[in-house]
């Protein structure tokens, strides 16, 4: 026993590298006094391939093909780029480090790969050329069944109602025996036909292409891409399996944070020029849309408009570009009048391109928020249009609910691979860290009471030694390297607590529009403002290209996806190109660093969080010593009595939130409304300005507003930012001078 | 004259020290098995627990750690 054990418990971060072992089954039935050879007996049982036949010259050759669908590649082949770009046609990549990807062959993925144009045949032999061994029976048998039916039904779009072609009766008859298609006809729920129409189902996927050049029913729409809009290599790549034959197919692009997929979409509108459905996923957003149209694309200004509560304008002429946001769209309550009359206008138009930024956002709002799933559904069967693309920055795989998209939008048309990115100088080359901060004692005697099992999470994110690294770590960018840091919170309490104790702005869901805009001002611009703090309202929406440094102290649990925003936020490539190509003077010009209090709950979700990254190439640094000892005395929380009395502050609040909880509790307040209080924080999805004055009048009962609930003291994030956002904001620069000062 | 009891002696880091004394006090008064906390690495218990805290841990220990499924 003696020694030795806190070491242990540091173990399970050895899991991470190691490959994906046993089975859950297998783990159960393990029995853990026997030694590790037994264990890996089993895992050489469980992957045989020695019946895999190895070619004469297979060192050229850069692939493993097994029997099981998946797929090894060598990325130091010479013929790695070329095998690259079949690969992610044929198959979906399962992990990306630099050295071996692994792929894996799915129904869905060939039938990616035949609806961007490649044959059976054609896959067939390229993948035998490349694969060092003899392909399996089992590969190729896979790849004709999945392959053989494409292309035999074709969804089609006229006058705004969906037709089902085939030229081979045969094929429509057995359609139409199965239930849900034949309901179908009478009334119409195309999704459901397209999924029951999939490689797991009837196995008859839908060819929708859009044939835009012939289409003389729907009017032009005079837009060109600007010359000096240049499309990098990958998104030309991306572009061109997305318009393959003359004719634009429905899919899905994804491309990292940062490496531009505002071009991608203005590009592909641009070629099809019809009218255009751009859906992103807030309000900020979508002013950004309407920029990237009007910088890249030769639209003018009047065919392009934007519908948001705040922002309605009117379409106008025949033809045009309209940005809203998913909720706008499927919002299900009653709207006002002007919105109506546009949501009316977008349901009967048919439209050329529907562009879906952040496709993968919808799903995982759902997720997080318990708003029906079927929300979704609803914004794409309201929409009529020829051809669907969407755009992303992270598919989690593991989520099963990310297959939908094959049926609702399309298959992936392409899949930027980060590293190569990273190398050929498009995106930053992030350092990422994870820095384990010890609980002090009296902090970690608290985590493991009974009772306090809710404050778990404010106690681990104010760890002292957490703060203190983070301290040190702002400290040492902004001095040492000038470096601009964002500090990342999700808890309110943490992110309050920090940001006034170091002294620094912070923006959270209730900052109204007017600071927020000052703060982000102060930071791009200043030089005495380096680091700013931000809750998750900076996940996605806040466009902060300046910052180079993340510090994250409390996170969304496991949620790969936020990670990986949170890394995109720095992915933006600064400074000079060639700086930034392999061999060029900095190596790391970013820095993304987790600070995670050891022995808690946070390890888990930290490795969690962390595996999208991982399958993308990137490797997490584990930093232990931070910070180091002879900075000790200079931080903050140094002395016991300190750091007692940040323990007693956490305490306070925490009998506050419950108090409140509580009497929350009483009034049959909402579940959102109690989270609140333990600093979790809830935003408020840009919606119809109706429903935001509905909520807004069931707030509360008669005692809670006389002062009887026992509220002393509560913050909401009312819809005021917003209502200051309707206004137009105003630009410092041409503020009279003498209220310039003011406002600084 | 001089008392000796038979026992065992934890060394561990400061955190999972928290832990076993939490442990500790968590169990009805018979079952108290920590002797002398000796300083907040190390402690002297009683002979027979040395599996049950071991257990324990890794118990808890899993709850902490994250392991992909495959």
């Amino acid at each position: 026993m003696a020694g030795g054990d806190g070491d242990r418990a540091r173990a399970p971060k050895r899991h991470k590298s190691s490959a994906p072992s046993r089975s859950i089954d297998e783990t159960a039935e393990l029995d853990y006094t026997d030694d590790d050879v037994r264990d890996a007996d089993r895992e050489v049982k469980k992957r045989d391939f020695t019946k895999l036949e190895l070619k004469p010259d297979h060192a050229n050759r850069p692939l493993w093909a097994c029997a099981d669908g998946r797929i090894f590649l060598e990325t130091f082949s010479p013929l790695y780029k070329q095998a690259y770009d079949f690969l992610i046609a044929i198959a979906e990549p399962v992990c990306r480090p630099e050295s071996m990807h692994e792929y894996n062959l799915t129904p869905h993925s060939l039938y990616a790969a035949v609806s961007v144009g490649l044959e059976t045949s054609t896959i067939i032999s390229v993948m035998s050329k490349l694969s060092k061994t003899k392909l399996p029976r089992e590969i190729i048998d896979f790849i004709h069944a999945s392959t053989a039916n494409y292309g035999k039904v074709k969804l089609v779009l006229k006058k705004n109602r969906y037709f089902v072609e085939s030229p081979f009766p045969e094929v429509l008859k057995t359609l139409l025996k199965d239930d849900i298609i034949c309901r179908a006809r009478i009334s119409p729920e195309v999704e459901n036909v397209k999924q029951r129409c999939l490689p797991n189902a009837l196995n008859f996927p839908m060819l929708e292409e859009y044939d835009f050049r012939n289409d003389t029913v729907n009017p032009d729409l005079e837009m060109e891409l600007k010359p000096q809009a240049r499309p990098r290599p990958y998104q030309e790549k991306s572009l061109s399996k997305m318009f393959g034959n003359g004719r634009a197919r429905s899919g899905i692009i994804v491309l990292p944070c940062g490496a531009g997929k505002s071009l991608v979409g203005v590009s592909a509108a641009c070629r099809i020029k019809k009218s255009c459905l751009c859906l992103a996923t807030n309000a900020v957003s979508v002013d950004q849309w309407a920029f990237q149209f009007k910088l890249w694309s030769t639209i003018k200004d009047e065919h392009i408009s934007r519908f948001t509560s705040d922002n309605k304008e009117k379409f106008r002429g025949m033809a045009g570009v309209v940005v809203t946001t998913y909720n706008m769209v499927a919002f299900g309550g009653k709207r006002s009048e002007d919105s109506e009359k546009i949501i009316e206008e977008i349901r009967n138009r048919e439209w050329g391109l529907l562009l879906m930024d952040e496709v993968g956002y919808p799903l995982v709002i759902f997720e997080v928020h318990v708003v029906p799933a079927h929300m979704f559904r609803k914004v794409i069967s309201i929409t009529k249009s020829h051809c669907k693309l969407g755009l992303t920055a992270t598919l989690v795989r593991e989520d099963e609910r990310i297959t939908d998209l094959n049926f609702l939008i399309g298959p992936k048309l392409y899949e930027a691979n980060w590293l190569d990115l990273v190398k050929g100088g498009f995106i930053a080359n992030v350092q990422c860290a994870e820095v384990w901060c010890p609980m002090t004692k009296e902090f970690f005697a608290e985590y493991l009471k009974k009772e306090n099992s809710k404050k778990k999470q404010v106690l681990y994110a104010m760890n002292p030694n957490k703060f203190r690294a983070c301290e040190f770590l702002i400290r040492f960018h902004e001095q040492q390297r000038g470096d601009k840091i964002i500090v990342f919170a999700d808890n309110l309490f943490a992110l309050t607590s920090y940001a006034m104790k170091l002294r620094k702005p912070m923006i959270y869901g209730s900052t109204s529009h007017v600071e927020r805009t000052r703060i982000l001002h102060q930071f791009k611009n200043s030089s005495d403002v380096n680091t700013i703090f931000l809750s998750k309202v900076g996940d996605n929406s806040i466009d902060i290209p300046e910052a180079n440094v993340i510090i994250q102290i409390s996170s969304h649990a496991g949620s790969r996806r936020q990670e990986a925003q949170r890394l995109g936020r720095i992915l933006r490539a600064k400074g000079k190109h060639q700086d930034r190509m392999a061999g060029g003077k900095e190596e790391y010009n970013a820095f993304f660093y987790s600070l995670v209090s050891t022995d808690t709950q946070e390890m888990y979700y930290s490795t969690k969080r962390q595996q999208f990254l991982i399958d993308q190439g990137y490797s997490f640094k584990v930093i232990t010593s931070l910070p180091p000892p002879e900075e000790l005395p200079n931080l903050k929380y140094y002395t016991l009595n300190d750091q007692l009395e940040l323990l007693a502050q956490v305490g306070v609040f925490c009998t506050c939130c419950f108090l409140l909880v509580n009497s929350l509790r009483h009034l049959n307040q909402s579940l959102s409304a109690r989270d609140d209080m333990i600093g979790i924080e809830h935003l408020e999805e840009d919606s119809d300005g109706k429903a935001l004055m509905k909520a807004r009048r069931s707030a509360g009962s008669m005692s809670a507003f006389s002062g009887s609930g026992g509220m002393v003291y509560m913050e909401y994030s009312t819809g005021k930012g917003k209502a200051g956002a309707s206004k137009k904001p105003k630009d410092p620069s041409k503020r009279h001078y003498l209220f310039k000062k003011r406002y600084q | 004259m001089v008392n000796a009891i038979k026992g065992l002696f934890i060394s561990c880091d400061v955190p999972m020290a928290q832990f076993i004394v939490n442990l500790n006090a968590s169990m009805p008064a018979s079952d108290k098995f920590i002797l002398h906390m000796l300083d907040p690495t190390h402690m002297f218990v009683q002979p027979h627990v040395a599996d049950m805290i071991r257990s324990k841990i890794s118990e808890f220990r899993d709850q902490n750690s994250y392991e992909k499924p495959t």
